[in-house]
């Protein structure tokens, strides 16, 4: 919040650097921490232009992405009509585990179809690949999973602006947010046609006990099992105790 | 107050699984089981992943069952000779449970399988024993002597051994069966089986109930503790922290669950006990029927 405060300070006092560039844009954090109470957070993503945005002026598109994995997306039907259990299956390579795009105004609008295709910009317009099931239901399936699960987001609220130059957006990162790097792509966007680009970067971690655990529990799970083990029956027996008092 | 699971990458309401835990506590102090059979639904129910619940609940079971053995060890309760040969069957059992896990989970059908095992396994214990205990209450009055133990095909099996603390000398080859098929059912449904173990040591292998609860621990903690290990090293899925949370509430449950159960009849508990059963059975055998709210489901691909 201060560094935002900072360079919108920063800007406005200074123009004649800011000019400079045609886009200048940042990030409130460069690390988000996943805490054992972690409950999900936000980002924002803020920045000044060179000429006016908004109505009549250049727009600007912010796009986010989480590290990619693979994903199989099931369909339930029922075997005898009566008992449903998992049936046919598609295998996505490479799915984002975070989206989150938003613009002064929507991406269909402000750019033409082609050019925002190759960019990415929609989640109608990720690169998926599916091996498997070939129905397009699975992957509208996808669409649906993963923006309910708040992992996707399109066009949330607009990008806002303030003073014509200057621009904020707010990035809401849920609490089951993949770890790993992420990337952000700010664009400057003028009659139709990208004029700039910015490219930002953070990365989301956990760090304390969270971290501790699980790095344990995938580097040396037989060490990790044991001292579960161990534990378990530590508590129990502490009950043991604690019930003889009683 | 959430927080945060490093295993299942979630955050839950650390209040609701304390809860959880005294609950789950409170009845196996009054039924004298673990409960794992109602932790992992409960778990599953609240939007944990299937596989962590399993493992998770296997592991809240050892530390459940481990106080309940020190108690038992105490009193002179527990037939280690017998416990041993069941725990050998157990051991190789939840080896074959894990694969069988591992594999169901390659393949996507691990909460199929999870439910169809639990409403099986849960609808037949429950049934029969709602049935035993309707019968025993009924029975209550017209007092029948019944013989000690009944001789039938089992004890004429080969490989006979001498247990001196449960007054028996059959063959090892059904402990044996035993434990093997409560090993994969604790692998694969999360729990230590002491529902199922205790029926199974007093109608089919015949032992004496004064020493089945203890026996029934010693196997449940071993068996337990060997489903933790397996499934941290194989398929990475305890939580720690879920754990701990359960415990925390599970401990304290546990002693106002068995400060009450001394006050409640044998056949009424076992009644009791029965329904509670049955109803878990049912309302997982209703989650498999209904027609479900989203048809697709995505999960990481392995």
């Amino acid at each position: 919040m201060i560094r935002l405060v900072l360079l919108l300070l920063l800007a406005w006092a200074n123009p004649g650097r800011a000019q400079e560039l045609p886009l200048v844009a940042a990030l409130s954090q460069d690390a988000v921490e996943v805490t054992t109470g972690f409950t999900g957070t936000a980002l924002m993503v803020f920045g000044s232009t060179e000429g006016p945005i908004g109505p009549g002026g250049d727009e600007v598109l912010i796009l986010a992405r989480g590290p990619t994995r693979p994903v199989v997306v099931r369909r339930k039907v029922p075997i005898l009509g009566v008992i449903w259990v998992n049936g046919p299956s598609a295998r996505f390579a490479g799915v984002p585990g975070f989206y989150f795009l938003a613009g002064t105004r929507p991406a269909w609008q402000v750019l033409p179809e082609e050019e925002r295709q190759r960019n990415g910009l929609g989640l109608d317009s990720l690169p998926l690949s599916s091996t498997g099931a070939r129905s397009p239901a699975f992957r509208a399936a996808l669409l649906a999973l993963e923006s309910d699960s708040g992992l996707w987001v399109e066009d949330p609220a607009p990008v806002e602006i303030a003073g014509s130059r200057l621009f904020h957006a707010r990035v809401p990162l849920p609490a089951a947010v993949p770890t790993g790097d992420y990337h952000v792509e700010v664009l400057l966007v003028r009659s139709r046609r990208i004029v700039a680009r910015q490219e930002l970067a953070f990365r989301v971690d956990r760090v304390g006990a969270a971290d501790r655990i699980a790095t344990v529990a995938t580097e040396q799970p037989f060490v990790y099992g044991l001292a579960c083990v161990l534990f378990a029956a530590l508590a129990g027996w502490f009950g043991s105790v604690l019930f003889r008092r009683s | 107050m959430q927080v945060y699971l490093p295993i299942a990458e979630m955050s839950v309401d650390a209040f609701l699984l304390v809860g959880i835990g005294f609950g789950v506590g409170w009845l196996s102090g009054l039924f004298g089981v673990g409960g794992g059979f109602l932790l992992t639904p409960l778990l599953i129910l609240i939007g944990i992943p299937s596989p962590v619940a399993v493992a998770s609940g296997a592991n809240q079971t050892l530390g459940a069952s481990v106080s309940g053995l020190i108690a038992q060890w105490r009193r002179g309760n527990v037939d280690p000779k017998m416990g041993s040969v069941l725990l050998v069957g157990g051991v190789l059992g939840s080896l074959a449970g894990v694969q069988l896990f591992a594999l169901l989970r390659r393949i996507g059908q691990v909460d199929l399988a999870v439910s169809v095992f639990y409403v099986v396994v849960l609808g037949t214990v429950g049934g029969l024993m709602v049935m035993e205990s309707a019968r025993a209450i009924l029975r209550r009055r017209t007092t029948a002597r019944r013989k000690l133990h009944a001789h039938f095909w089992i004890h004429g099996l080969p490989l006979k051994m001498r247990f001196r603390r449960s007054r028996l000398y059959i063959s090892i080859i059904p402990p044996f069966a035993v434990g093997f098929g409560i090993g994969v059912l604790s692998a694969v449904m999360g729990v230590g089986g002491g529902f199922m173990l205790v029926p199974a040591m007093i109608y089919f292998l015949g032992m004496p109930t004064s020493v089945v609860i203890g026996t029934s621990l010693f196997q449940v903690v071993f068996v337990a503790a060997n489903v933790t290990m397996l499934q941290a090293v194989q398929l990475g899925t305890v939580d720690i922290l879920l754990t701990m949370l359960l415990l925390l509430g599970g401990v304290a449950g546990a002693q106002f669950g068995a400060s009450m159960g001394t006050r409640l009849r044998g056949e009424e508990t076992r009644a009791l006990l029965g329904l509670l059963v049955l109803s878990v059975a049912v309302s997982l055998l209703w989650g498999l029927l209904r027609r479900p709210a989203n048809l697709f489901s995505s999960g990481p691909a392995l």
